[in-house]
């Protein structure tokens, strides 16, 4: 009797806990639904007093108006700019100096070390204002160098991230390098960059969307839409629209600056979801 | 051939210029830029202005006298609320989707994806989620909550939610994780002595999780302390939902006054690299699968 009423227990457990997850999938989706939706609606029907669920006629030109009237792909390609030069510089950057840290003998090695390391410390609030003041009086504000040039530097976390990968590249390879004569950037480029591949992809894979979806900086130095980047696009817009003008067209926007994310999510979802990079785990 | 000495003197000068780039780096946006920060909070500089002065420790005065800044302090504080949250439903998560199989999958990729989307993105739909008169939460839940208005608290918990919202597919994962680890024969153990559902997971999962659950609050709160999209896009400026970053940013960016922000950017730093480094000396930052 006692077996079976914990049985009983455990099974309606058990359903009102998938009842529970469900609900919360379907919380997880509403927002993306609801942004997709309203993109498709009009202006009236976005901020009728009873929302409806569906458009009453979908107006999928919100979508075609968003790349025609707004400076839409001008801002992809600034976006792009930043992606390409920051992420092709700064992994090659980050990636040399990760391999003398894991691989070379260097002076003073601990200490640059866990300099470099201090600097994922710094909050970038307490960095930004003599940044801009350095940015302005070099005259870069409002063009997308501020963005880029910091990042042409490397980046500490990825750095972080492959000194670790790159320690367990066993040295016996090197060293039969170094003896047929290979010079040190010949053994980067020929043994540990082609042995490295997994985790820079896996790290130019986090960088990209990090950089697609970077707001704060961007937002502070790219005022015309000349050089916006599209979160700083769309955040101008938000500040235009979201009075109701045309809400629609915001939410349209918003979708499409969305989706390629939403992609490269769903294409390398391995990589976000079961190989966690960084945690810091010790009993 | 050439000979022992040589080559190691030769490897010790490459390693050195492997990594000059990220030292100049360090020495020019790090560096320099707190030297400055520090140097701004001790005067009156002004951008527009020409001539500077040192004023000591007025700018602390100044900013503690700041109505708006003791508010940003509370608030960025309060707004912490939601990374114990989501943590807690991230471990719960984590128990439910622990096994192998396509449902369990795709309802992990489903609560990971705000990770990957764009804050703007995020806090323009939820503004309109909140909104008072036509926005949807109000009438599915059917109730009449002004979250966007100038009320002490409901923009509060708008922000609470929308981070709750994002953040538990993150601790989500890391949970997954640290649940590989724990060796089945200890649930099978537990079984064996009849300890209930809750037992095994309060005396077994909870404590044996704990680096995990430390982890995370600690960069949960580091993260939290630097918010600055919720406080402009959710909040829009709201002085009941800004943060100690979105000050730094009105009153230095903004407004021009340099020695204010730059006072209340030095103080978030100090706490921040007080808690990365409790962070750091608790870890070993190793990866796991």
């Amino acid at each position: 009797m006692h077996e079976k009423s914990e049985k009983f227990v455990l099974k309606s457990f058990h359903i009102g806990a998938t009842l529970l997850v469900l609900l919360g999938a379907m919380t997880m989706l509403l927002p993306y639904i609801w942004m997709a939706l309203t993109a498709l609606k009009t202006p009236s029907e976005a901020f009728s007093m009873v929302p409806t669920f569906l458009p009453e006629a979908p107006q999928f030109h919100n979508f075609r108006r968003v790349l025609t009237e707004f400076p839409f792909w001008r801002a992809v390609s600034n976006t792009m700019i930043v992606e390409l030069s920051v992420i092709s510089v700064g992994t090659i950057v980050s990636a040399l100096a990760a391999f003398s840290f894991a691989k070379l003998r260097m002076p003073y090695k601990k200490t640059l070390l866990l300099m470099l390391l201090s600097s994922m410390m710094v909050p970038y609030a307490t960095v930004m204002l003599p940044q801009y003041r350095a940015f302005q009086a070099l005259g870069m504000v409002d063009t997308l160098w501020p963005i880029i040039l910091p990042g042409l530097f490397g980046n500490a976390a990825m750095m972080f991230f492959l000194i670790q990968y790159m320690r367990g590249i066993p040295d016996v390879l090197i060293e039969s390098a170094k003896i047929d004569g290979a010079s040190y950037l010949g053994i980067f480029v020929r043994i540990i960059i082609p042995l490295s591949k997994p985790a820079l992809a896996a790290q130019v894979i986090f960088w990209f969307v990090g950089i697609w979806n970077d707001y704060f900086a961007p937002s502070i130095y790219l005022t015309s839409p000349r050089v916006q980047t599209l979160q700083v696009l769309i955040a101008s817009l938000n500040s235009t629209y979201a009075s109701g003008t045309n809400f629609p067209l915001l939410m349209a926007a918003a979708t499409l600056s969305s989706i390629p994310m939403i992609l490269i999510f769903l294409f390398f979802q391995r990589y976000f979801l079961s190989t966690v990079i960084l945690s810091g785990v010790k009993e | 051939m050439r000979s022992a000495s040589t080559l190691y003197r030769l490897e010790k000068r490459w390693s050195l210029v492997f990594i000059a780039l990220p030292v100049i780096g360090f020495f020019t946006f790090t560096i320099s830029a707190m030297v400055f920060s520090f140097w701004f909070s001790l005067t009156d500089f002004n951008p527009v202005r020409m001539e500077t002065r040192y004023v000591g420790l007025e700018n602390f005065r100044r900013l503690f006298a700041d109505a708006l800044f003791r508010q940003a302090v509370f608030n960025t504080f309060f707004l912490l609320i939601s990374v114990p949250i989501g943590m807690f439903f991230g471990l719960l998560l984590s128990v439910y989707l622990q096994q192998k199989g396509a449902k369990n999958y795709a309802l992990r990729l489903l609560y990971y994806l705000p990770a990957v989307s764009s804050v703007v993105a995020i806090n323009i739909i939820f503004r309109y989620l909140f909104n008072g008169e036509f926005g949807l939460l109000n009438h599915l839940l059917n109730i009449d909550v002004q979250w966007l208005g100038t009320g002490r608290w409901p923009i509060k918990f708008a922000i609470i939610i929308r981070n709750v919202w994002a953040a538990m597919g993150v601790a989500m994962v890391l949970y997954l994780a640290g649940l590989n680890n724990i060796p089945a024969s200890y649930y099978e153990a537990a079984d064996i002595d009849g300890a209930s559902i809750f037992q095994k997971f309060f005396m077994i999962t909870v404590p044996l999780v704990r680096p995990i659950s430390f982890f995370l609050i600690v960069t949960g709160i580091i993260a939290g302390m630097q918010n600055f999209a919720d406080a402009q896009l959710l909040a829009n400026g709201n002085p009941q939902g800004i943060t100690v970053v979105y000050y730094i940013w009105v009153r230095g960016i903004d407004a021009n006054r340099y020695g204010v922000a730059s006072a209340a950017s030095i103080l978030l730093g100090a706490i921040i690299m007080l808690m990365t480094y409790v962070q750091f000396r608790r870890s070993s930052w190793v990866e796991v699968r």
